[in-house]
């Protein structure tokens, strides 16, 4: 079986979610068939810049093609063109201008699933907002499948991306949230899809004191690992810590990545900067708890590797995907306010009892739905299924309007259509389901 | 915030979230939110305010009030230099600016003039153009004479502005003082009549004690008369040492003074001058709340007419001479009373300390007999009175 991982940047430096999902996905699924990456020269998801050559090469083993960017990213034209799509009623041009302003615009790419797309059994897309993964799933047909890598923001309001999600082969959700997010807007049930996620490779045994001793750093830690940004909520979580300090002032805050806003200077916030996976972990065994403010994750596997290290989580509330980790797994708690963070954060720091409960439980659903084999089950047991399936049952791609219909303005704005979309948790129900895909999955 | 018992395999995360939401809400009841305290600072003066004619939002209103912009006679934005201006006439579109060469430019534009004219009528622009220059002259001049005008009405209402400030700054501060000044009256009075309402409950207190007094003294009434020679001489000489007796027991480790006596004399004289046998209170001290024990001790030296309660409070056909019975007991201060004393129970006004008595004559705890003895006989009416 040959595969295809069609993903925006690849490279064993890049730190992005969807790329690094992408980039553990192709590796592991390696050692069961044939897989090449497809991508684009560009490093900076801001810009698109083409920084690699075109062009054949291998990261870890893995066969990488490049294919260069044709234009880079105006950024005052995206802005505009997004306040156009996602705050007023526009229209399909509209939403293809803006998917065309966003990038990577990378023409060569798709050039090349048309013209040697038959060469690969599936083409697995990663994030479904890019252009590549647009364009791309329309040449591939029903060899696309689509890790979508979601979340609750206004683009996944836009009309384009429903037929994406209506028109591949299967879907590989990162979470129970996520597929009843995308079955509300597109309504796609019909289309096969699993709750998979992504795996993490955790040492064995990682080394608290080395972190302890390095930084000097002594009693409680709440630890925050991830880019430093106001947009994964970082700003409330300083607002609230410092107030939060004043109750309990013992209490140190580890922030690990880098930043692109000012961190307040107090003696209980650490920043360490961007640090190795090593140094990571070891913070992360010598914290008492991570803390993981942002509204909107797909998954999170920072979150992941928290529980997978034996050590509770407080998630956004508001963050649907998280809220619903922490009741499935009963690994971490979650608040909504200033109130519910203190009373939270004291319950889990005050009480070991709750702490090694809550980590305890993490670890235990780790291990039974995010180690590296039960991932590589999922996939492979859905490629098997749809080899299995009649390929031609699946329909073509749906047809863009004229050009009359394009530049209707009937569409409504891509906010307005996810602020409707059902929000909160899914319900518990779902955890029976993540030991594999089930009838309900079809 | 309270600790929970973690059983290891059995934490419920979204029951451990209802706990603590339901603390919150617990503790929000108890202590105001930020967002309940800015709802509170906000809130109508009228809740406090008892005269309801008083516009309690007249401090709000008057600040929400947008000051008028003082007039400032110099424009904000400046629009700029001024044009330049040029006289157009019917040989402007001709001329060149180039000299020599201007000339034969013009002279070929000349020649050219009735070749134009055949693409359009150039006598019609320029005569409208001409008369735009005229207009534009005349418009200016009419701009200048309103400027002018503007300017000198704008420096008049700018000084009335001026003073118009100063004076509503007098005004919002007087207005200020006098609705701080108000509510604080009204905190006032509030206070007022929760205390006239305190007093008039002990007043009445008082008079429920006193008709209590009352029915006891009329219940004693038919006794002989020699006992009221008896109480006299009971209520001078054995009060005295009694007194004296009470003195000693205050203090353990202080020898009897010669005219002190024991407990067993002080016992035997209040036999000797009394018809009931005294209790021993030494030895009893349950036996001081008796029923037919009357007087207080502290008043037992003044004479026998002196009622136990402010003669104010006891009419005076109902104020005969207490009956001729034992001296009341002197309790033991470390026992507690059965039931409150009198200042605990309400009673503003203590009974006077009699001149004959030290300091050490009338502490706090020798009024309580004389509660009990009060509130025995009086009915379940009048105990739950005394509760009050």
């Amino acid at each position: 079986m040959k595969l295809a991982v069609v993903v925006q940047r690849y490279g064993a430096e890049l730190n992005g979610g969807a790329e690094q999902h992408a980039r553990y996905v192709a590796e592991h699924l390696a050692r069961h068939a044939e897989v090449e990456v497809l991508t684009t020269c560009a490093t900076d998801y801001i810009t698109w810049r083409n920084e690699l050559n075109a062009g054949v090469e291998r990261v870890n083993g893995i066969p990488v093609r490049r294919f260069p960017v044709s234009r880079e990213r105006n950024v005052e034209d995206f802005g505009r063109r997004s306040t156009q799509v996602f705050e007023e009623p526009h229209s399909v041009g509209a939403e293809l201008a803006w998917l065309r302003s966003e990038g990577p615009t990378s023409p060569s790419l798709i050039n090349h699933l048309r013209r040697h797309g038959d060469a690969y059994d599936y083409c697995i897309f990663f994030s479904y907002r890019y252009y590549h993964a647009y364009h791309g799933i329309r040449m591939a047909g029903p060899r696309a499948v689509l890790v979508p890598t979601a979340e609750r923001d206004p683009a996944l309001g836009l009309r384009i991306f429903g037929g994406s999600f209506r028109r591949v082969r299967a879907l590989m959700y990162n979470s129970y949230e996520e597929r009843a997010l995308i079955n509300a807007v597109s309504n796609n049930a019909a289309v096969p899809g699993v709750v998979v996620g992504i795996g993490s490779e955790v040492p064995a045994h990682p080394e608290p004191q080395r972190f302890r001793q390095t930084t000097g750093i002594e009693g409680p830690v709440l630890i925050y690992v991830g880019r430093i940004d106001e947009n994964k909520g970082c700003r409330e979580l300083f607002d609230y810590f410092q107030r939060y300090l004043r109750l309990s002032p013992q209490l140190t805050l580890v922030l690990i990545g880098n930043t692109v806003m000012p961190i307040p200077t107090h003696p209980r916030i650490r920043h360490l900067g961007y640090v190795t996976d090593q140094e990571k972990f070891d913070a992360m065994a010598a914290a008492d708890l991570l803390v993981m403010p942002s509204r909107y994750e797909s998954l999170s596997m920072v979150t992941l590797e928290a529980w997978a290290l034996g050590r509770p989580v407080l998630a956004n509330g508001r963050c649907d995907v998280l809220c619903g980790q922490c009741i499935r797994s009963n690994g971490g708690l979650y608040y909504e306010s200033y109130e519910e963070f203190a009373e939270t954060l004291h319950s889990i720091v005050s009480s070991s009892a709750l702490r090694t409960a809550l980590g305890a439980n993490g670890r235990a659903y780790f291990n039974a739905h995010y180690t590296w084999p039960v991932i590589e089950r999922k996939y492979l047991d859905m490629l098997d299924r749809l080899n299995r399936e009649d390929a031609g049952q699946v329909t073509r791609p749906e047809p863009l309007p004229g050009w009359f219909g394009r530049r209707r303005r009937d569409l409504p704005p891509g906010r307005q259509v996810v602020d409707r979309l059902p929000t909160g948790p899914a319900p518990r129900a779902g955890c029976t389901q993540d030991a594999g895909p089930s009838a309900s999955d079809a | 915030m309270a600790e929970f018992n973690i059983q290891s395999d059995s934490v419920d995360v979204t029951r451990i979230m209802e706990q603590i939401r339901q603390r919150i809400q617990e503790k929000r009841g108890r202590d105001y939110t930020e967002q309940q305290i800015h709802e509170l600072a906000t809130v109508k003066l009228e809740r406090f305010l008892d005269p309801q004619q008083v516009r309690s939002d007249l401090v709000e209103h008057y600040r929400q009030l947008e000051a008028p912009e003082p007039l400032d006679p110099t424009p904000h934005e400046s629009p700029g230099p001024e044009p330049e201006r040029f006289d157009f006439n019917e040989d402007t579109i001709y001329a060149s600016s180039r000299g020599q060469m201007g000339k034969l430019i013009r002279l070929i534009r000349k020649l050219l003039n009735p070749i134009l004219k055949l693409f359009f009528n150039v006598n019609s622009v320029v005569f409208a153009l001409s008369r735009q220059s005229e207009i534009n002259t005349w418009t200016l001049q009419l701009l200048q004479q309103q400027a002018d005008l503007a300017e000198r009405v704008t420096t008049r209402a700018g000084a009335k502005f001026a003073a118009r400030e100063e004076l509503d700054a007098l005004n919002y501060e007087v207005l200020n003082n006098l609705v701080v000044e108000m509510t604080r009256l009204s905190v006032d009075m509030k206070n007022h009549r929760s205390l006239v309402e305190s007093v008039a409950s002990r007043l009445d207190f008082d008079e429920r004690r006193a008709r209590a007094l009352e029915s006891v003294v009329q219940s004693r009434s038919p006794q002989p008369p020699q006992n009221a020679d008896d109480e006299s001489t009971s209520s001078t000489g054995s009060g005295r040492t009694r007194r004296r007796r009470r003195r000693s027991r205050r203090r353990p480790g202080e020898t009897a003074t010669p005219d002190s006596g024991t407990p067993t004399a002080a016992a035997a004289g209040a036999q000797g001058n009394t018809a009931q046998p005294a209790p021993d209170t030494s030895t009893s001290p349950t036996d001081m709340a008796a029923p037919d024990i009357v007087p207080r001790p502290n008043n037992a030296a003044a004479p026998a007419s002196t009622p136990t309660v402010e003669p104010s409070a006891i009419p005076p056909e109902t104020t005969p001479a207490p009956p001729a019975t034992a001296p009341s007991p002197d309790p033991d201060p470390r026992t507690p009373p059965a039931v409150p004393p009198v200042a605990n129970a309400g009673s503003p006004d203590p009974p006077p300390t009699p001149p004959t008595q030290g300091p050490s004559d009338a502490p706090a705890p020798a009024t309580a007999p004389a509660t009990e003895t009060v509130a025995r006989p009086s009915p379940p009416g009048d105990a739950r009175a005394d509760e009050q």
